[in-house]
């Protein structure tokens, strides 16, 4: 009898212990921190983002989505220091309503969502003067920390008047913390709060982190069967003026991915797959960004406070006001970016040859015969051929070169094959047999054209264009400009720090602007143990 | 009871032992740098050696961006001034540009390490070259291990032509440049002031070091490096 206690007892403690490593994932969460609630189309959200300690990924992912789940923006951020901080712009052309910005990782599957109420700073409120609210969630409450004690905050201020405040952290608190905060002066608006919820991601966990850079994955697929095709050769390239290529050779599972390190901004990308022994035409499809896995949340429909709307009526005015004296929130801090390429993947061409520094040829044929040493190209029978000269042996090679049309592999050279003197910029030869990774091609052929390659290397089963969203690259807050006293100064984001050190006493100093009513001094950190920790302190300015 | 217990933990393990599975066997197809170049095309036969070693020794190269490849096979031509690796998943001979190398490492049979960068000697090369370090310091001492194919008496080579090694030693420091130095003792004072050479003659003597070969004028910089001595550029 006893003995059947004791077990019973140990499979219990054994149960427990298994929920209760299943609860400690789960708190494992990705906050989301935005300057405000409430926003007009022109302006810019600021975020701040912080990840549980230990995330596999070195990149977030910010979307912007509607009422009815597409993405109206998305943005790419570096974490640094379980930390990341970005910015969206919000185009004029945004209709006034609910959207919901999303953040994940790659690694972390369950999207942090929080809703924002963006109006549009034409239409304003005269269409609705309600705002739709997610319902049927669990919202998150973050719990302020009395430790990150903000000292020195009056209740009202003046317009423009200098503000000096000091964050005291108590001595042993400074040990359990990571070394950094964020702080931020920020316009706040009682009375409506925005709601901060979890919801599954579209997504599986992938193994796939982007632990340098974006990531491309997708699969190959056979057209004909559907099934995913074994050792199918995919090519990335970003054209370029020194073009990028990578591939790889995919698996019995048809997935394939790739790792854009360094990239930042928006950065032309098309994929490209071939069957190797060029019997099959392949079809590949690209993962797509976060979606919510359990669709959008149900909403309800409520009235917006008269006190609100008049706040909204005033915020498009100074959106409008910032706009005309062309008054930019945000700074771009140009990322130190590595030298990527100092040449070609194809390597340093042998010769290299301008079409425009001779007689107008009208087609590729007369180009090859005429201006390109070592090149033969034909187009007999509607089948073009193209082959290079191997100056080791003096015989031509056996097999076709590596065409590329700015950078991008070219298979059927029917697609040259028009290309007069006008078309093309430069042409690049590279007449010894070269190798890029396990790769050989018996000489290269790369063509340089200023014209629209989109309408030349049109989009198939096998080629993908896309524009791709890179690293966003680092911004900072514009300070208020104190010379120029005529001009109104309509910052709703007083002070926007980052990456404070943690120290026991930090000063910060701010200037109120021109903006009237609520405002927070909002303090945000991590515990050693990863806990975000949090507190606010609002005032008004009169 | 105990056997039920004991089936339970059992099962619990391989219940956790197969999630793990389950992550690991995902199968990854994570790109890496690539290594480019062209096809290596065979030297004429002649006597002497064109390359450092006969034959290919593991080693491991920096390509310019820091990313290290290690494990390759890899052969260092002295006449041509390049470095050939051997792709088995291709089974090619393949020349790696030297535009994206910042150097290579090849390890001898018996354990040592010979290391080589790329670097620009434009007041005696024109171009990129490998130079082999010989000391590392504030002030290196290099080698550059050149083989030149020249016109020989046709007793030594049927052919009238053979590999002989042109090699050339330089001290570098980053701030000043290359001075050329030959591996004699007379080179080796002609870089110093003539207070220094008078050290340097004593610590030599002190020493019992005789530059007779490489390795003695080697052993004798590596001994004026950390007294300090500074030689003129």
């Amino acid at each position: 009898m006893i003995k059947k206690f004791n077990v019973k007892r140990i499979i219990i403690v054994l149960l427990l212990f298994w929920a209760n490593g299943g609860q400690a994932q789960g708190k494992e969460h990705i906050t989301l921190f935005t300057d405000r609630d409430i926003y007009t189309s022109g302006e810019t959200i600021l975020f701040n983002v912080i990840v549980p300690s230990g995330e596999g990924s070195a990149m977030i992912n910010i979307n912007l989505i509607n009422t009815h789940g597409k993405i109206i923006c998305s943005v790419n951020k570096k974490i640094s220091n379980d930390q990341a901080n970005g910015f969206i712009y919000l185009p004029d052309s945004m209709k006034t309503d609910t959207y919901l910005l999303c953040s994940s990782t790659r690694e972390n599957p369950e999207l942090t969502v929080k809703e924002l109420f963006i109006c549009n700073r034409f239409a304003g409120l005269i269409e609705t003067t309600t705002v739709l609210r997610a319902k049927d969630i669990a919202p998150l409450v973050e719990k302020p920390v009395n430790e990150l004690n903000i000292e020195g905050i009056s209740k009202s201020y003046k317009a423009r008047e200098k503000v000096k405040t000091t964050l005291r952290l108590p001595a042993n608190f400074l040990t359990n913390i990571k070394d950094r905060l964020f702080v931020a002066v920020v316009e706040s608006t009682p009375g409506y709060n925005s709601q901060t919820f979890h919801m599954k991601s579209g997504k599986k966990k992938q193994n796939i982190f982007g632990k340098e850079g974006i990531v491309v994955d997708g699969y190959v697929k056979d057209p004909g069967t559907g099934a995913l095709f074994n050792r199918g050769c995919i090519f990335l390239s970003v054209p370029d003026s020194i073009p990028w290529l990578d591939y790889l050779i995919t698996g019995e599972d048809g997935y394939f991915h790739f790792q854009m390190k360094d990239y930042y901004g928006e950065v032309p990308v098309v994929v490209q797959g071939f069957d190797p022994e060029k019997k099959k035409l392949l079809k590949i499809s690209l993962n797509q960004t976060d979606s919510i896995k359990e669709g959008v949340p149900a909403y309800e429909s409520r009235t917006i406070p008269i006190e609100i709307q008049k706040r909204i009526g005033n915020s498009i005015e100074a959106t409008t006001m910032r706009k005309i004296f062309d008054c930019q929130e945000i700074s771009f801090s140009n990322p130190q970016v590595k030298k990527r390429h100092e040449y070609p993947f194809y390597g340093v061409p042998t010769e290299t040859v301008r079409p425009a520094l001779f007689i107008d040829l009208p087609d590729f044929t007369e180009i090859s015969r005429e201006l390109l040493p070592g090149v033969k190209f034909r187009a007999f029978n509607r089948i073009p051929t193209l082959n290079i000269l191997n100056p080791a042996t003096l015989n031509y090679f056996n097999d076709p070169p590596l065409v590329l049309l700015n950078g991008i592999p070219v298979q059927d050279l029917n697609v040259i094959k028009n290309m007069g003197s006008k078309d093309i910029d430069r042409i690049e030869i590279c007449r010894r047999e070269r190798f890029y990774g396990d790769l050989a091609f018996p000489g290269v052929v790369a063509i340089y054209s200023s014209k629209q390659v989109n309408k030349i290397l049109p989009e198939s089963d096998e080629l993908i264009k896309l524009n791709l969203d890179a690293i966003q690259p680092d911004g900072y807050l514009n300070k208020s400009k104190e010379h120029i006293q005529n001009e109104p100064d309509l910052r709703k984001v007083l002070l926007w720090e980052p990456g404070i050190k943690v120290k026991e006493s930090i000063t910060l100093d701010f200037e109120t602007s021109d903006i009237k009513g609520s405002f927070k001094v909002v303090v945000r950190g991590i515990t050693r143990d990863g806990e975000v920790i949090y507190n606010e302190q609002s005032f008004e300015v009169n | 009871m105990i056997s039920k217990l004991l089936l339970f933990l059992s099962i619990a393990g391989i219940f956790f032992s197969a999630g793990v599975y389950a992550q690991q066997t995902h199968k990854t197809s994570q790109t890496s740098e690539k290594i480019r170049g062209a096809r290596f095309i065979p030297y004429p036969n002649y006597t002497g050696k064109p390359y450092l070693y006969d034959k290919f020794l593991m080693g491991e190269i920096e390509l310019a961006d820091g990313t290290r490849i290690s494990n390759l096979g890899l052969s260092y031509s002295t006449y041509r001034d390049e470095l050939i690796y051997y792709n088995s998943a291709i089974s090619a001979q393949i020349v790696i540009d030297k535009i994206s190398l910042n150097g290579f490492t090849i390890r001898e049979p018996n354990g040592n390490s010979r290391h080589f960068s790329r670097q620009y000697c434009g007041e005696y090369m024109h171009d990129h070259s490998y130079f082999e370090l010989l000391s590392k310091g504030t002030i290196s001492l290099l080698a550059y291990r050149k083989v030149n194919l020249e016109p020989c008496n046709t007793y030594y080579s049927k052919s009238g032509m053979a590999y002989g090694p042109a090699y050339s030693y330089f001290l570098y420091a980053q701030e000043k440049g290359y001075t050329p130095v030959n591996p004699t003792r007379n080179s080796l004072l002609s870089k110093f002031s003539k207070t220094n050479q008078k050290i340097v003659r004593k610590l030599l003597r002190k020493n019992g070091i005789v530059i007779a070969d490489e390795s003695g004028f080697v052993e004798a910089w590596n001994l004026i490096r950390e007294k300090e001595i500074e030689p003129i550029f």
